[in-house]
């Protein structure tokens, strides 16, 4: 078996004695895609510093390649970078920006040439932008540059953190080809932090949810939080906003969050255990999962998105189209609270 | 009001004709300006940025003593120099009281923590992505060094500009570490504070005005150099 691009053990990082992660185990293969997704403050954004060995983690161990490596060495230096969230350039022209990796590199060969053909990659017309100072750019422009930046360099790894949250819809869909490009022609492992679920499913190979500091679970499961409440005598949930009522075993304390998996959708499919719970929502999203080749639906039952997966058989069996009301279908016992 | 314009009149006379005496306290005001200045950036912006970029125990209380000294009195100082480099102080073998040198000395120590203090605030207000950024493109320590303070080079200029500000207005340093020597150790303000003294308000007025000139200068050439940079 390929030895994973990283593996992560026992990974714990803190900021000023306040835990942010704690990962026992993680494997990456090489040339995949992995996207994490999780709530703002779970932790991706401090794992993708962590994996670009930019900063170092407070115990456990990450290896790349089968190595240990810190920040500043070699290897982690020359072969993973990182697009922070928001676009940010040095103070300095276009070219300098795109070109500035390379020289680090000392790799000044056709430093023109590499530098337009790393703006062609992100949709920036190299004669327009290339004296352009660093203030003179959209936002999404100094996105789009941040990453002709990175994709100069024909990184092993490129850590993405929500790279599209902050520009506009053209620029997102630009940032998105030219990232899954780097994987088809260069074979460039990527990571993708990001809020938009529907792209993650499309093209990740693994999506990791993270919350609170840990991973778990595939994405799919949806996170719901407290404040839980007594809704009758040992009957403990939530009540919606549209009056049903969300049902969960007895939390560990009154704003604990729930893990819940539904388990099937629709009235007519997995005819439900007496003890199960249902709620009803609108279909809002149907998306192709890349590598299993299920479809998986959101449902909005009242404003919160449960996520199901269907196989070709059961959607066909059983069609959805976003506005059709559909019933979900979870196990008490599946709940599980993190 | 009358003795004031007839002081212009006559400074604009003086400075027309030429005076090798004035031209003395400008050459001497210049190198020393530029030995002070010199040095305390050389040893003020790594200090600074080492203050503003890494923590370390007791950060907080080099920055309020980096910051107190920044107020510092040229008197005071010029008394701390005077007594070091006198034949009797510690430095007195060095022969260095009146002289050009001296005054530097007492120069560099009056603008070394407002180098540091100003380079220290420019590296702290730098962005956390920048960092992220350089370190992200590969850059080792010594390039994150580099490329740090190339990017904070608008502020560190600003600390630059405000320290030479400093240096070359000082009095209290020159008059009692250079003892204001005709020809030798006379600066610009010196020579402005003892012709004043003097009656000679035109000649006080023609030294104000090169001052103002070389300080305007100076502003032009770095805010030439921003738009460039």
């Amino acid at each position: 078996m390929d030895i994973p691009i990283y593996e992560v053990k026992s990974l714990k990082h803190a900021y000023a004695g306040k835990p942010i992660l704690d990962i026992q185990h993680l494997t990456v293969q090489a040339a995949s895609i992995v996207g994490l997704i999780g709530p703002n403050g779970s932790g991706k954004s401090t794992l993708l510093r962590l994996l670009g060995f930019i900063e170092r983690p407070s115990s456990g161990q990450i290896l790349f390649s089968g190595r240990p490596l810190a920040p500043f060495s070699n290897e982690a230096r020359f072969q993973v970078t990182l697009l922070p969230q928001e676009p940010f350039l040095m103070k300095r022209s276009v070219f300098k920006n795109v070109s500035y990796g390379l020289k680090l590199r000392k790799n000044k060969d056709d430093l023109t040439g590499r530098v337009k053909q790393a703006l062609s990659l992100v949709g920036l017309e190299s004669d327009e932008f290339v004296q352009r100072p660093w203030y003179a750019l959209s936002g999404g422009e100094a996105q789009r540059v941040a990453l002709a930046a990175r994709l100069a360099l024909k990184p092993k790894v490129l850590l993405l953190d929500e790279p599209t949250a902050s520009v506009d819809a053209a620029s997102a869909q630009l940032i998105k080809e030219a990232s899954l490009r780097a994987r088809k022609e260069l074979g460039t492992t990527l990571i993708v932090a990001s809020h938009d679920w529907q792209w993650l499913y499309e093209v990740c190979d693994d999506i990791l949810h993270l919350f609170r500091g840990k991973v778990f679970g595939s994405g799919r499961e949806t996170i719901v939080f407290g404040p839980w409440q007594e809704l009758e005598a040992g009957k403990w949930g939530r009540k919606l906003s549209d009056g049903q009522e969300l049902l969960v075993p007895l939390p560990p304390d009154k704003d604990g969050a729930a893990v819940i998996d539904v388990f099937s959708i629709g009235d007519n499919a997995l005819k439900p255990e007496p003890e199960d719970v249902s709620l009803r929502g609108i279909v809002s999203r149907l998306t192709l999962e890349k590598n299993s080749g299920r479809i998986l639906a959101t449902i909005m039952a009242a404003n919160i998105p449960f996520i199901v997966g269907l196989s070709q058989q059961q959607f066909h069996d059983h069609p959805l189209f976003p506005g059709k009301t559909a019933s979900i279908h979870y196990s008490l016992d599946s709940v599980k609270w993190i | 009001m009358a003795f004031i314009l007839k002081g212009f009149f006559q400074a604009i006379c003086l400075l027309a004709r030429g005076n090798a005496e004035n031209y003395s306290a400008i050459l001497a005001t210049l190198r020393v300006s530029s030995y002070s200045i010199g040095s305390s950036l050389v040893m003020g912006i790594p200090l600074g940025f080492c203050l503003g970029y890494f923590e370390f125990k007791g950060k907080k209380s080099i920055r309020t003593i980096v910051d107190t000294l920044m107020a510092l009195p040229t008197v005071f100082i010029g008394l701390l120099v005077y007594a070091f480099l006198t034949n009797r102080g510690p430095l007195g073998d060095f022969s260095l009281l009146f002289t050009l040198p001296g005054i530097a000395i007492g120069q560099t120590i009056l603008a070394l923590p407002i180098v540091i203090g100003l380079s220290a605030t420019a590296v702290e207000s730098m962005e956390k992505k920048l960092r992220i950024t350089i370190i992200s493109m590969g850059a080792n320590r010594r390039q994150l060094f580099l490329t740090s303070l190339w990017e904070s080079r608008h502020a560190l200029l600003a600390g630059a500009i405000a320290a030479y500000g400093r240096v070359m207005t000082e009095v209290g340093i020159s008059m009692m570490v250079g003892g204001n020597i005709k020809w030798h150790t006379r600066t610009i303000t010196t020579a402005i504070a003892l012709e004043t003294n003097k009656g000679q308000f035109g000649m006080g007025v023609a030294l104000g005005l090169v001052l103002l000139t070389i300080a305007f200068c100076v502003n032009f050439s770095v805010s030439f150099l921003r738009r460039r940079y």
